[in-house]
């Protein structure tokens, strides 16, 4: 396809569409263009291209996009909520084994078959009380 | 009734309002369609790719901090994401080069200068494409078109040169 050789008067050409030419080229390229036939006709060709390729009005992705995305956005947060769900959903029998071993342990800590040293709220007995109020007794 | 800027907007959105966030998404539709599908072509990846740009653009909101307009900010990640699926698009047919050149040949002196021009524009190279779609399609300058791909201006304007040629060199026949 690119098999032709572009002469730098077609350079100039085409800079003069983007880009601001001098007053040299800018006089460079009308003489040429009144000598050139076929740069003429190229000229007359890139205007055309250019012409067609401008769009004149914005385009669209067609009708429902916007609630199409919507959509997309609203399915992807519940998919991460599922996510989190199956996370702890998956740990769920670990996390029961562990507070179970640990509820164990309090109680074999405490040696004592009760609520409280399930989880492991200190109990003070009778006697722990009177040997406190002695202890102030005597230290008064 | 005045619209609400974007701005206005991205804050709203940010809050949780999605329904702002849609507003936004409205608004920016045909600059975005339009650069995909001067890319892509009007194929159903381009739809693909326009979602995924507004998906990006909605996880980057709080992060937007507003130095460029959400248009721009768009439509560089619409040319980036749309190169990287022609990127792809290019490994794809690369396996399958005699499958495309036989459907391709016969079909240019069937088409009218019209479709014939936009089958040469989806062939240039992505680099070109890229250039082309944001100056010579969407009518941004060429400051702006340098601003957006990230290139020099220097680059923009060779490859723009080099694109229209190859644009009517390939269709000298219908021009004439």
């Amino acid at each position: 396809m690119m098999n032709e050789h572009f002469s730098e008067n077609d350079d100039l050409l085409l800079k003069s569409y983007d880009a601001p030419v001098t007053a040299r080229e800018r006089e460079l390229l009308s003489s040429l263009m009144q000598n050139d036939h076929a740069l003429r006709q190229q000229g007359d060709q890139y205007s055309r291209i250019r012409e067609l390729l401008l769009r004149p009005e914005p385009d669209s992705f067609g009708p429902f996009f916007a609630e199409r995305i919507m959509q997309q956005l609203k399915q992807r947060a519940s998919e991460i909520d599922y996510l989190i769900f199956f996370f702890f959903k998956k740990y769920q029998v670990l996390a029961i084994g562990v507070l179970v071993a640990l509820l164990i342990t309090n109680m074999l800590l405490t040696d004592q078959l009760t609520l409280k040293s399930l989880f492991g709220i200190d109990q003070q007995t009778t006697e722990d009380v009177f040997s406190i109020d002695l202890y102030k007794n005597l230290t008064e | 009734m005045e619209q609400p800027s974007d701005e206005v907007l991205i804050a709203k959105s940010n809050e949780g309002d999605m329904a702002a966030f849609k507003k936004l998404v409205t608004r920016h539709e045909g600059k975005v369609a339009g650069v995909v599908r001067s890319m892509l072509g009007a194929t159903p990846e381009a739809e693909d790719v326009g979602q995924e740009v507004f998906i990006r653009f909605y996880d980057a909101l709080s992060k937007f901090r507003g130095d460029s307009q959400v248009s721009t900010y768009l439509v560089r990640i619409a040319i980036n994401l749309s190169l990287n699926e022609l990127k792809k698009k290019k490994r794809w047919n690369s396996r399958f080069t005699s499958m495309d050149a036989a459907a391709g040949k016969g079909t240019e002196d069937t088409m009218d200068l019209n479709e014939q021009l936009n089958y040469e524009f989806g062939r240039l190279e992505p680099e070109f494409k890229a250039v082309a779609t944001l100056r010579l399609i969407e009518g941004y300058s060429t400051e702006e078109t340098s601003v957006m791909l990230d290139i020099p201006l220097g680059t923009v304007l060779s490859r723009l040169a080099r694109a229209q040629q190859k644009l009517r060199v390939a269709l000298s026949k219908k021009l004439k």
